[in-house]
């Protein structure tokens, strides 16, 4: 059929896919359809739940791109402990991670 | 055109069965963890009735939400999880799709479902939300990587063994991976399906892996702020995936059929492996979700990543090696 990539390895075809994804978003459509509609917007229900507790402002709750991933970073821990220090911020200390790199990958592939 | 006429017919039936059958199976989950607690349980279509009682519920934006986000997600949630059932096996069925993407694609697929979940717990605009569906990003990555180890481990040993397109779900499906390793193989898949074993609950955000909702400390996190239908569609799309998750670690470590050892063909055959099938995804679903939800307590999302990247990662590493092991001993045989 058109469309269909093959990488030697693995193939798939997108076209199917966005044929497959039209129909199966319909069918939810309508089964969000059947839902109840009769809603009545601007009252205290839409206040976000905070177990009863006033709303803090929006800063102060604001979780930063840099928590993200705060679970990954903490359980790896030992791991980025002794990543960060390594980012001075220096480009001759970059460039020269990046050649001990370069040989390290070279040596791997001349030897295996 | 009579492909894309059986994908379009595929689709709408094999949702309207993920969905029948991924609620029976909670409800059989729910009783079974139930007695298991020494209670009574709920009756076994309690999640239909569950459903239905939503959709007739009033469903609350809240003021801080994106609606536009928050009103999509729960159907591109649902609808993605369907996608994913057209490229899977159900016994002896060839899958709808299996011609037309691999098991790569469903990697990727099954992450869809649950990118939706996060965007619409960000959509929402609550701080238990937001908390819940950042761990639910952690969570997700950290799943993802003995859920790979496996796939690339088993791919990798039938191509060793010289079979032809081995990242294709029908060749899965027609070569059961037991069949071609050797001993040391056999330890190495035993790693692998202890390793799915454990993913299951993960992709599903079932306890010990529920951080993203933790009723006790989030209030339901991810999902504290969404109601009526659009809850109900999450609810349906949880039910799907749970089939879709079950059925893909089936192929890939359990994929047997009764018709293939009795050499029965025609209707019977359909039949028998239907049920085998029904049996084999039930056995999956209490063994790796019931029984470990019953008996242990939610893990922390620090836990999590270091169960995922260290215990599993690390195992798989090991099985890998098996597996080369056992490849080049094959190989010299």
């Amino acid at each position: 059929m058109i469309g269909t990539l093959a990488t030697g390895f693995g193939f798939w075809n997108p076209l199917m896919w966005i044929i497959v994804i039209v129909v199966a978003i319909f069918f939810s459509w309508l089964l969000w359809k059947l839902g109840e509609t009769n809603y009545e917007g601007n009252i205290w229900q839409t206040a976000p739940y905070l177990s009863g507790n006033d709303e803090p402002e929006k800063e102060a709750i604001h979780i930063r791109a840099g928590n993200m991933y705060w679970g990954f970073t903490k359980a790896l821990s030992v791991y980025y402990d002794h990543l960060i220090p390594l980012h001075s911020g220096i480009v001759s200390d970059y460039i020269s991670w990046f050649l001990i790199g370069v040989v390290v990958l070279f040596m791997v592939v001349i030897l295996v | 055109m009579n492909q894309i006429l059986l994908a379009v017919v595929g689709t709408i039936f094999l949702a309207i069965f993920a969905i029948a059958f991924g609620l029976i199976l909670s409800g059989i989950d729910r009783r079974i963890v139930a007695r298991m607690q020494a209670r009574v349980g709920p009756p076994l279509l309690q999640p239909f009735t569950d459903v239905q009682k939503l959709l007739a519920k009033q469903s609350i934006i809240p003021a801080n939400a994106i609606p536009c986000l928050f009103n999509t997600m729960p159907i591109v949630a649902l609808a993605s999880a369907i996608t994913i059932l057209l490229y899977l096996p159900f016994g002896s069925f060839a899958p709808v799709l299996g011609e037309f993407g691999d098991v790569i694609l469903i990697l990727y697929l099954l992450t869809i479902p649950s990118l939706a979940l996060i965007i619409g717990g960000f959509a929402s605009g609550s701080p238990y939300a937001t908390i819940g569906a950042q761990r639910e990003m952690v969570s997700m990555i950290a799943y993802e990587l003995p859920l790979t180890i496996a796939v690339i481990a088993i791919v990798w040993r039938l191509m060793i063994a010289g079979i032809h397109e081995p990242f294709s779900i029908l060749t899965l499906m027609q070569n059961p991976v037991w069949s071609v390793v050797g001993p040391l193989g056999i330890i190495a898949l035993f790693i692998l399906l202890v390793m799915m074993a454990w993913v299951l609950p993960g992709e599903l955000s079932k306890i010990p892996f529920d951080s993203p909702e933790a009723e006790t400390e989030l209030a339901g996190g991810i999902l504290v702020e969404y109601s009526g239908r659009n809850l109900g569609l999450f609810m349906l799309s949880q039910a799907v995936k749970m089939v879709a998750i079950s059925t893909f670690g089936i192929i890939l470590l359990l994929p047997w059929n009764l018709s293939q050892f009795f050499g029965i063909s025609g209707i019977i055959a359909w039949i028998t492996d239907t049920i085998i099938f029904a049996l084999k995804v039930l056995f999956v679903m209490t063994v790796s979700v019931t029984i470990i939800r019953t008996t242990m307590a939610r893990f922390r999302i620090t836990q999590i990543v270091g169960l995922y990247w260290l215990v599993l990662g690390g195992l798989g590493a090991i099985a890998m090696i098996l597996m080369m092991v056992d490849a080049f001993f094959c190989e010299m045989i």
